[in-house]
């Protein structure tokens, strides 16, 4: 949450949630500030006009009833689609409490007064306990909801004063820091705003020192706002229960023309997929789909579901399906394609489409690809490729390793003991992997077989023996 | 029973050419030329119609033991078809149940384009015909090749219609014994072992003669 990378995530942050990146106000903590150091600019592309920055203003709320519940999160995640109704930057705070922006909401709503009242109407219609408090910084309006300080404004220069109240359990700092504040005989945020920077920094680490700067509105607080994730999710329940697969596709066909559409809608895509049948009395049977690229295809969709369904055999009649999509991604350039449907025909796909379909009956593992690695020992010179470069060709290999003599089409998966073997060509000597317990020392040959076939044979160097490694198909 | 038919004379040449049941070589060869990869060599390329193997049709390798090279008659062709088109939509080559693993640096070492290369590993026949079938007529492969140990004239006959369908060109390998029987490939070849290289015999050739070639340089 705050580690050195948010610092220069904040910028995107802030543009995420469209409002301008905040400055820092440069507000003395004390009288003399032991260490003030300068705030480094805010980094702003040149040529770019300096938007008006606004600061912004939280509203933090805590419920804390909500600290007692286990799963407080899936909660939390919901009371956030009814704060997103006040301001889109609602973050989670966790175990119990929300973060609004809500600065960029207060001209539509009125005032502050009005808007606040708003948004604790709305805890208060859902039967929750709350307590809230706004001020320009983040953590302060945190700390001030959970010592109950209902106290709303935008004059960050009082922060340090309402702060002294507060009592340091009400930090989210772990139960050791805390421990160690108190045999220092340090109650209150107060005593600490008070105490040398460096001497907290040693003894607590650097974090505390960052979150007061942060509380005192000397650095910025930088939150992630929550999305909602959304995805397909449609069932459909029949009259009669259905015994037979054939039937089962052809009652899948509107839902999945329904998720496409969906799709479509969203402008975006998905990359995985899951069908829930549902049986009178035995669990739901799960189908679950891995396709290999990104799509909001109907075509491609059904034509996996169905090669999947085939393959499946029911045990139970189905009373009812449900299908549920992954998470939405972002579909690439090439998949928006207008016209991919129009001149494509019906007869022709696309590649990721065959490795799905072939995938879908075949198994994941029975269709890979393979790849070169820079390595001397034939055996490990290549590679089984699951993750194919299925939208872009691959990069031309780089080939480091540029052996001597010609390779064999096929490789033998155990070379195989043979007598010493007619030669033609050679020997390339091959010794390498004396590190990794699988060392080799060959010479490897090109021969022949009594009856014609050219072989990939080598002779171990310590033993004399030979043996078949590859087959020149 | 066959009905035999005596003429009452014999019959110019020209009578017979002129005879819509006769079907002429030499009209089936100057058909539209279809595009043609080479097969690298020469005298094998000489006895092809049109110069060497042709796409969007099936061909026939038997064989009973792998290592004669029959690979290698495919690689130039599985090269030139995937460097022709271009970087942008580098066409496919599938694999096919291939007997031992394809060694990726033989492979990159000819020059195959190894992130177009599809290795599929079905668990029966049935389903290596399937997938056969799948490729060819995707359109997006520009070769099929297939090891089998053997297959029935219908699935020969849909894979033929695949590959036109798709324009790619299928490459069936099968043991020597299937020589006898009928098949719809549109090219049969025969190899057998030979000293110093393996002996090919062409058993079938559309539009062509068939033949024992001598694989020369």
């Amino acid at each position: 949450m705050k580690s050195p990378r948010a610092k220069s995530r904040t910028a995107d942050l802030f543009a995420a949630a469209g409002i301008a990146a905040p400055v820092p106000a440069a507000v003395p903590l004390c009288a003399r500030p032991l260490c003030a150091r300068p705030l480094p600019a805010p980094p702003v592309a040149p040529g770019i006009a300096r938007a008006p920055r606004l600061k912004p203003l939280w509203y933090a709320v805590v419920f804390p009833e909500l600290a007692q519940i286990e799963h407080s999160l899936d909660e939390l995640q919901k009371l956030c689609t009814h704060a997103q109704g006040f301001t889109p930057f609602v973050s989670i705070e966790m175990p119990d409490a929300l973060l609004l922006e809500i600065k960029g909401s207060i001209r539509l709503f009125g005032s502050l007064e009005i808007l606040k009242a708003a948004i604790d109407a709305c805890w208060q219609r859902l039967g929750l306990k709350s307590c809230s408090a706004t001020t320009p910084s983040t953590l302060a309006a945190l700390w001030l909801a959970r010592a109950g300080e209902s106290m709303h404004g935008d004059d960050a220069g009082k922060l340090p004063g309402l702060l002294a109240k507060v009592p340091i359990a009400c930090t989210a700092w772990d139960a050791e820091r805390l421990q160690t504040l108190r045999a220092l005989g340090l109650t209150r945020v107060g005593e600490m705003l008070r105490l040398p920077r460096g001497g907290l920094a040693r003894r607590l680490g650097p974090e505390v020192v960052r979150d007061l700067d942060i509380a005192v509105g000397r650095q910025p607080g930088p939150r992630r706002p929550f999305m909602a994730r959304e995805r397909f999710r449609e069932r459909c329940d029949f009259e009669t229960e259905i015994e037979h697969v054939a039937y089962l596709e052809k009652a899948l066909e509107p839902l999945i023309e329904r998720c496409a559409q969906f799709l479509r809608h969203r402008q975006a895509g998905i990359q995985t997929l899951q069908l829930k049948l549902k049986h009178r009395e035995l669990p739901a049977t799960r189908v679950r789909l891995g396709l290999a690229s990104i799509t909001s295809e109907r075509r491609r969709l059904s034509d996996v579901l169905t090669q999947k369904l085939m393959r499946l055999e029911l045990k139970a009649p189905v009373r009812g399906m449900e299908l549920i999509s992954g998470s939405l991604r972002a579909l690439s350039a090439s998949s928006l394609d207008v016209f991919a449907g129009l001149t494509g025909g019906s007869s022709r796909d696309s590649a990721p489409q065959l490795v799905e379909r072939l995938r879908a009956r075949l198994g994941e593992e029975a269709v890979y690809g393979v790849c070169l690695i820079e390595e001397h020992r034939p055996e490990a010179a290549w590679g089984k490729v699951q993750a194919l470069p299925l939208c872009a060709p691959s990069q031309k290999p780089t080939a480091a390793i540029e052996p001597q003599l010609p390779r064999p089409v096929w490789l033998l998966a155990q070379p195989l003991s043979i007598p010493a073997p007619q030669l033609l060509q050679g020997p390339e000597r091959i010794e390498s992997g004396w590190w990794d317990g699988k060392g080799v020392a060959r010479d490897y040959y090109i021969a022949r077989q009594a009856q014609g076939a050219r072989l990939w044979v080598f002779q171990e160097r310590h033993t004399g023996l030979w043996y078949l490694h590859g087959v020149f198909a | 029973m066959v009905k035999t038919w005596m003429p009452r004379e014999v019959p110019s040449l020209a009578d017979i050419l002129a005879d819509t049941r006769v079907w002429k070589l030499k009209d089936a060869s100057a058909a539209p030329a279809r595009p043609v990869w080479s097969t690298g060599r020469s005298s094998l390329d000489a006895r092809l119609p049109g110069g060497g193997w042709p796409t969007a049709s099936l061909i026939e390798v038997l064989l009973d033991e792998s290592g004669l090279g029959e690979v290698q008659l495919f690689l130039p062709a599985l090269v030139a078809c995937q460097q022709r088109t271009g970087t942008e939509d580098c066409p496919w080559i599938v694999w096919i149940a291939p007997p031992h693993e394809p060694y990726a640096p033989a492979l990159a070492q000819q020059g195959i384009e190894l992130g177009r290369l599809l290795v599929v590993r079905p668990s029966s026949a049935t389903e290596a015909l399937w997938a056969a079938e799948q490729a060819l007529s995707s359109g997006v492969c520009a070769a099929v090749l297939l090891w089998l140990k053997g297959t029935d004239n219908r699935w020969l006959r849909r894979l033929k219609l695949a590959a036109e369908a798709g324009g790619a060109l299928g490459v069936l390998f099968r043991p020597g014994r299937h020589r006898f029987e009928s098949s719809p490939a549109s090219l049969r070849l025969l190899m057998t072992q030979g000293e110093p290289e393996a002996h090919l015999d062409l058993i079938k050739v559309q539009g062509g003669r068939p033949g024992p070639v001598d694989l020369g340089p």
